[in-house]
């Protein structure tokens, strides 16, 4: 027996969303700011901005990116 | 080392998708070379160096990625030489790090090359005339594997 038009518009429907649902939450994670430092040796560390010495490296981040303006503009066409 | 390092700087900016700017300094953190004021870029990434060196007292940071919503930002130390470079948001960091990683290492070695591959057609392809094959063929003999 064929499902009824009005369930598979809602089937459709949750589909989209859990889809969206899904691609906002990755957006989130790859979005996330962070700061990781690598030393001789192959060891490294990523640092959280609520401690000190992420806090630091931040604010030095963002004092080079003022430092380096904005972004120039791309030539039409340019992706 | 000045015009090398000036030309470390202008080939980073020229090679690497979505650079803002970079700047190179010696060991004792003086800027050598950068793609805007010199004064400036050396303040900025010697706090960004003094900060990842401060994050653990054992030893000196060799690489360090900050992101944040408005940009990204690299430094990267070999032989005495740090570059510090700001990009746009979500470059490719595998890329500009090698990119980073391979002018340091020609300009420890005190030339700096550019080693992108040439466009398709760019250099001509040096042909024999069937003249100079008859004349010497082993010289059009491949060499064996």
């Amino acid at each position: 027996m064929p499902p009824k038009p009005h369930r598979l518009l809602l089937d459709r429907v949750s589909g989209y969303a859990d889809e969206a649902s899904a691609f906002m939450r990755r957006r989130r994670i790859v979005r996330r700011p962070f700061a990781r430092v690598r030393w001789a040796g192959g060891e490294s560390a990523a640092f959280d901005a609520e401690t000190e010495e992420g806090r630091e490296l931040f604010r030095a981040a963002a004092h080079l990116i003022d430092v380096a303006g904005p972004s120039p503009a791309r030539p039409r066409g340019q992706r | 080392m000045g015009a090398e390092a000036e030309r470390a700087v202008g080939l980073m900016k020229e090679i690497s998708a979505g650079m803002r700017g970079c700047a190179l300094l010696d060991a004792d953190g003086t800027a050598l070379a950068a793609s805007g004021e010199l004064d400036l870029w050396g303040s900025a990434a010697s706090r960004l160096i003094g900060a990842a060196d401060a994050a653990r007292d054992s030893a000196p940071a060799e690489q360090v990625h900050v992101a944040t919503e408005d940009g990204e930002v690299y430094a990267l130390r070999h032989a005495g030489l740090t570059m510090v470079a700001v990009t746009d948001r979500f470059t490719l960091a595998a890329l500009v790090v090698s990119d980073i990683r391979m002018i340091l290492r020609d300009l420890a070695a005190g030339e700096v090359r550019d080693r992108r591959a040439p466009e398709r057609g760019e250099v001509p392809v040096a042909r024999e005339s069937d003249e100079e094959i008859q004349a010497d063929p082993e010289a059009a003999t491949p060499p064996a594997a």
